[in-house]
Formats: structure tokens, C-alpha cells, sequence
């Protein structure tokens, strides 16, 4: 039997004990018409058995696509829930030969068949049937349980927003008709992702009263989605998220925006997140001692020869580095490099492989940094945080960005992650016995962002002689700014000696955070 | 037929009887019960002829054919036979199925009845 615009064969499996027992019905289980195997009207072999059994399950089940390949029958369910129903039965019911049925699931998105797109005159009695559920006294457009509306069956409209192409059509229908929606009750439609959704942000400014009651949400992140709205209620009731929430006052943070949860109605108190502080330093003591060791310790690492690290690092000093995990194929910018020396030892279980991976003595060590690609690091964009301290240990945290100037990867942009444990050394410096490294790929806003800043003067280009008054006004800079000769006497040169202008210039890049902290380094 | 015990007799006859009244009509099969007859049917009581007959016409197949797999019989301390049948049936299309039976058979106003009656699908899993 035909039915619907669909072509959806129905067909009625019987539970095999159907016949001799109460409550086990004929049930219907449907598939479109790519799936015909056979336009016979019986059941493929693998399928009846197993079929037989889903028929236990829900009154309506559709499995979509359903085809035979080899010894094998494939098919796609629409909802997790029955998804796992499906995987429980594996290896417990057998075929007509008595062998037993596995059942494989991998969850996937969308099949591109199911993209049945409206069409103009489906649209049109979408648009109608939404004007009869929108209530202009309140601004209020009731869409709960859309698919199983009467109209829309009748005209065999399918509408179901859980995917892309009926949740765009119904953000357009809202967008062109009722942008100054209020409330919108979404309940009942199965959702499980919201970034179709996502879509009504900007469309809908006056929005305020959203209900996603008895859906499939799963984790809170979705409602990142949302990010936009300015809801004053949120309504979250019957969807699996809120088996996360231990009681009643559990709250979600959905960029800055904090919601409270008091019986499910969601509440929205605008709050921004703090904003991020830069570096860590317990005293100004330690902050110059280590800035002055990572200035040192990067100008011989960016140089052609990495040799004097020797220096920094203690006898028996231990070295390693890791990379992120990726499945993705190998890329012009991949880490492809380091990819042999990465120790993440949640991947590596081998001891062996482990223990040879660990650069060990000062010289494995730094033998191994030199044949690391040739660097050049942003210092100045630098992130330190002081980890812990006491009189004999000091370990922190480097973070930042650099660029590589050799090799493969020339230019790409990495960011790392290095947490050093120290010990002090003699001539008020630092020696490193421990040094971990991570690499990474650097984020666009990061490679917006690195190399902005001027370039410190190293201290030992020559300086051009300056007349008496130059000199004077370069002590008054330098004690009025607070930042050194050399950061002093380059605002200045690049203001052309202007004291008022570089006073100007040099507190607004000091207002802007512009201004890294070795610049202040006496 | 001579040489087998008198209760195998009975009991081989029940059963053909039995079988042969179901797959044709069924709804003939109140003789062979009484009012304290019991027959659980795939878990479910049932309590009395006229409850126990209107059970197994009911039942929603038209057409069904019994076939016997094996048999036995035993005589009991009150003078009962208790048989018990193991065989495959077919309903309609449906595919075969395996299946489990268990009389109790009493002598009552010289004739035997069915006093005790269990049935069960071999299925296992479902």
C-alpha cells in the first residue's frame, strides 16, 4: 500500500509469538520507497525475524533505507532512543537458519536523502497553518508537536524540526511574517540539536519566552546555540539534560549568561564572564628574575644555534613534548614534525616507547631542542604564571605563540604550553631541571594578534650618541613611564622627540595593555 | 498396540484427538474439559471449560497445523495420566514454531478429560 507524497510502503510485522499472545498486536513498520527490496509483498529474509522482534518496541517504528547488501540488512532510525532499543536485541534473536542476528549502530548525521525540501505549496499551508498557532494578543507562536498537527497531516506535509530543512522553512515563515515574536513554545518536536535554531538569533529581537519542554537536548552546551537571545524564561522541562542537574538550583553558564534553574523554568540574569588576566607573578622579585631568564632563554632559542641552552639547564634535566591527538589527514601546517617525539602518554601505553621518549640528561636534551625547527617567538605576547614557589624551587607556566622560519612548515604560527621546574643558579638566574612542552596549531585570533607589538630593541644595537637635551628628556621619559632606557628612548625616536606625543602615544598602548612587561624592565 | 502400557494408550489417543479437533475447530474442544479444569496458556490462567474453550478460539489465526515431535506418557499415584508433547506448529503464514504441551488427564463419568493443561512457544529471547 501507497501512502503520502512520501511513497512510504507499510508493511505488518508480526511478532512471531503474536498469534498465542496477549498484547503483542499487528504492528506497522514503514520505509520509504528507496527501500523496496522487492516489490513482493514479503519480508527480505534477515528482516522478518528481526523485524518480528521490533515490532515489540513502538506501535510506529521507521526504519529509512532499508537495503540488503550481501549477507548483510542496513538502515537508518531517526532517534537515538530507538537506536539503542535496536542494539539491545544484537546476538539475541536468530534468523530463519538459526544463526544469530548482530546488530552494528554508528550514529551519523542526516542522510542526504532525508533532505525533503517544502514545496511552495506546502510552504504556503505551513505558513497558514502557523498563523492559526500564533496568537497576536501575545506575540506568541505555539508550534508543540507541529509534525502530528491536522492540517499539515492531511495535506501530507511533513514538518519535522528536528531537521535542517523544516526548521529553516519555519525560522523564514517567523522572520517574514512575526518578527516581533515573543514567545515561542518549540515543546514536543524532538529536538535534539539546536543550530538549526540557532538561526532565529538576530531574527527575532523581541524574543523573550522560549520553551523546548519534552525534547531530546542532551547536554546544556546546545543552549550555547542560543547565544543571542535575550530570554527572560527558558523552559527545559523533559529533555535528558536535566537528568544533570542534581537539584534544583544547578545552574548553567552559557557565554557569560548565567541561568538558574529553579524547577526547570529557566530564569536569565545577565552577567558577563570576568575578563582574562595576563600573567602571574607571586612578588616583583620573581616576576623579574624569570622574565629576564625567558628573555635570555629565548634569544638563544630563536637563534641559529641552540647549543648554549646547555647553560640553562641542570645535569640531569628531563625534557618533553606532546602534541594534540588528531585523525585528520596531514596538512601543509600539520604537526607532522613533531609527531614522532609527541609523548601523551594517555595514547602511549607502552613503558619502553615512554621511557625513550623522554629527552634525559642536560645534553639528550638539548640536543634534541636544536634539531627542533628553527623558531622565532612573540616574547612580548608571553603568558607566565608562577605555579608554585619556595626558596630553593620556582616551576611556571609559559604560554604563547611563535612562527616557524625553516623547514617544511616555514610560517606556520604554533602556539605552545611550557611549564618549567627550576632551581635557582648561581649570578641570580634560573636552572631548569624539568621542561615540558605542548605544541599546537595557533588559532587565527592568535595569529591576528601575535607579532603586533614592536619588537624589543635588544640592548646591545648600538646607540645613537644624544645630544645633552635628548638625554634629559630620555630620564624624564624613562622615570616618568616607568619603562626602561630602551623602551624609553624608541618612543621617543618614534615620536621624532616629541615628548608630549610620545607621553600620549606611550599611555595609550599602556591603557590598550599594549605594552609588554619587559619593556619595564630596569 | 497390544503390547504398550494402557496409560500410553490413552495418552497417544488423547493427543491425536487432541491435535486433530484443534487444527480443524477448535472451538469443539469444550468436551474434553470440565468446570475445574485449568489451562495456562503462554503464562496466562484460565479457569473452567467455557473460559479454557473461549480462550483457544480467540485466538486470532485461522489456520493452524499441529506436528508431533515426540511424546510420553506416565501413569500417577491417583490413578491420572500425565502426558506431555513436544512438537512444531504453524499458523497462518507465520513460520514454524517449536512448542511445548502438558495434559493432565483424569478418569471422569468413563471418560477422559483434561484436568491440567500448560502450553508454552519455545522461544527464547523474545
Amino acid at each position: 500500500r501507497v501512502c503520502g507524497g512520501r511513497n512510504i510502503m507499510e508493511w505488518s510485522i508480526r511478532h512471531p509469538a503474536c498469534n498465542y499472545r496477549d498484547g503483542l498486536g499487528l504492528n506497522k513498520v514503514g520505509w520509504s520507497h528507496k527501500t523496496m527490496v522487492s516489490n513482493k509483498t514479503e519480508c527480505p529474509k534477515h528482516s522478518s525475524n528481526f523485524l518480528c522482534l521490533t515490532a515489540s518496541f513502538s506501535p510506529f517504528l521507521l526504519l529509512l533505507q532499508y537495503h540488503v547488501d550481501g549477507n548483510r540488512a542496513m538502515f537508518y532510525v531517526e532517534d537515538a532512543t530507538t537506536a539503542n532499543s535496536l542494539l539491545k536485541v544484537s546476538r539475541k534473536i536468530t534468523d530463519k537458519d538459526g544463526y544469530k542476528v548482530t546488530v552494528i549502530m554508528n550514529s551519523c548525521p542526516p542522510p542526504s536523502f532525508i533532505n525533503t525540501e517544502l514545496r511552495p505549496e506546502d510552504l504556503e499551508n505551513l505558513k497558514q497553518c502557523m498563523s492559526k498557532r500564533f496568537d497576536g494578543s501575545q506575540q506568541a507562536l505555539d508550534l508543540n508537536n507541529i509534525r502530528i498537527d491536522p492540517d499539515l497531516v492531511s495535506l501530507n506535509i511533513e514538518v519535522a524540526l528536528n531537521r535542517k530543512n523544516s526548521m529553516q522553512a519555519v525560522i523564514k515563515i517567523i522572520e517574514e511574517n512575526i518578527p516581533e515574536l515573543v514567545c515561542l513554545n518549540l515543546s514536543n518536536n524532538r529536538l535534539y540539536r539546536l543550530d538549526d535554531l540557532g538561526e532565529i538569533v538576530n531574527k527575532t529581537p523581541n524574543l523573550k519566552i522560549l520553551n523546548l519542554s519534552q525534547n531530546e537536548i542532551k547536554t546544556e552546551r546546545e543552549l550555547d546555540r542560543l547565544k543571542g537571545l535575550s530570554l527572560t524564561e527558558l523552559w527545559l522541562s523533559g529533555n535528558p539534560l536535566c537528568n544533570h542537574f542534581k537539584d534544583q538550583t544547578a545552574y548553567i553558564r552559557s557565554d557569560g549568561q548565567v541561568f538558574s534553574v529553579i524547577g526547570f523554568d529557566i530564569e536569565v540574569s545577565p552577567q558577563p564572564l570576568p575578563p582574562c588576566k595576563t600573567s602571574y607573578f607571586p612578588t616583583d622579585e620573581i616576576k623579574n628574575l624569570i622574565l629576564c631568564f625567558l628573555q635570555q632563554y629565548y634569544s638563544v632559542y630563536d637563534s641559529a644555534d641552540r647549543q648554549p641552552l646547555l647553560d640553562a639547564y641542570h645535569d640531569g634535566a628531563a625534557f618533553s613534548l606532546s602534541i594534540p591527538f588528531s585523525m585528520q589527514h596531514p596538512s601543509k601546517c600539520s604537526l607532522g614534525e613533531y609527531q614522532k617525539d609527541s609523548r601523551n602518554i594517555k595514547r602511549l601505553k607502552d613503558s619502553t616507547t615512554r621511557f625513550r621518549l623522554l629527552k634525559h640528561t642536560r645534553l639528550n636534551v638539548v640536543a634534541f631542542l636544536n634539531e627542533l625547527p628553527k623558531t622565532q617567538h612573540d616574547v612580548a605576547s608571553f603568558n607566565v604564571d608562577v605555579n608554585t614557589f619556595t626558596n630553593t624551587l620556582l616551576s611556571f607556566t609559559v604560554s604563547g605563540v611563535f612562527k616557524e622560519v625553516d623547514g617544511k612548515s616555514r610560517d606556520s604560527f604554533r602556539a605552545f604550553s611550557r611549564v618549567f621546574i627550576s632551581v635557582p643558579a648561581g649570578n641570580s638566574s634560573l636552572c631548569i631541571i624539568n621542561d615540558e612542552m605542548f605544541i599546537r596549531n595557533a588559532t587565527t585570533e592568535e595569529i591576528r594578534r601575535a607579532f603586533v607589538a614592536p619588537a624589543p630593541t635588544p640592548s646591545s644595537s648600538p646607540v645613537p650618541t644624544l645630544s645633552a637635551t635628548q638625554q634629559e628628556m630620555l630620564n624624564t621619559f624613562s622615570s616618568k613611564s616607568g619603562m626602561n632606557i630602551e623602551w624609553s628612548q624608541k618612543c621617543l625616536q618614534d615620536n621624532d622627540w616629541d615628548f608630549d606625543r610620545a607621553a600620549q602615544i606611550f599611555t595609550e598602548l599602556k591603557a590598550q595593555g599594549k605594552i609588554p612587561d619587559v619593556a619595564f624592565m630596569k | 498396540m497390544g503390547d504398550k502400557p494402557i496409560w500410553e494408550q490413552i495418552g497417544s489417543s488423547f493427543v491425536q484427538h487432541y491435535y486433530q479437533l484443534f487444527d480443524t475447530d477448535r472451538t469443539q474442544l469444550g468436551a474434553i474439559y470440565i468446570d475445574a479444569s485449568c489451562l495456562t496458556w503462554e503464562g496466562q490462567q484460565f479457569q473452567g471449560k467455557a473460559a479454557i474453550v473461549e480462550k483457544l478460539s480467540s485466538l486470532p489465526f485461522t489456520k493452524i497445523a499441529h506436528s508431533i515431535t515426540a511424546q510420553d506418557h506416565q501413569p500417577t499415584p491417583d490413578s491420572c495420566i500425565l502426558s506431555m508433547v513436544v512438537g512444531q506448529l504453524k499458523a497462518d503464514d507465520d513460520q514454524i514454531l517449536g512448542f511445548q504441551q502438558t495434559f493432565l488427564l483424569k478418569n471422569y463419568s468413563s471418560a477422559w478429560v483434561c484436568t491440567n493443561e500448560v502450553f508454552r512457544l519455545a522461544l527464547h529471547n523474545l
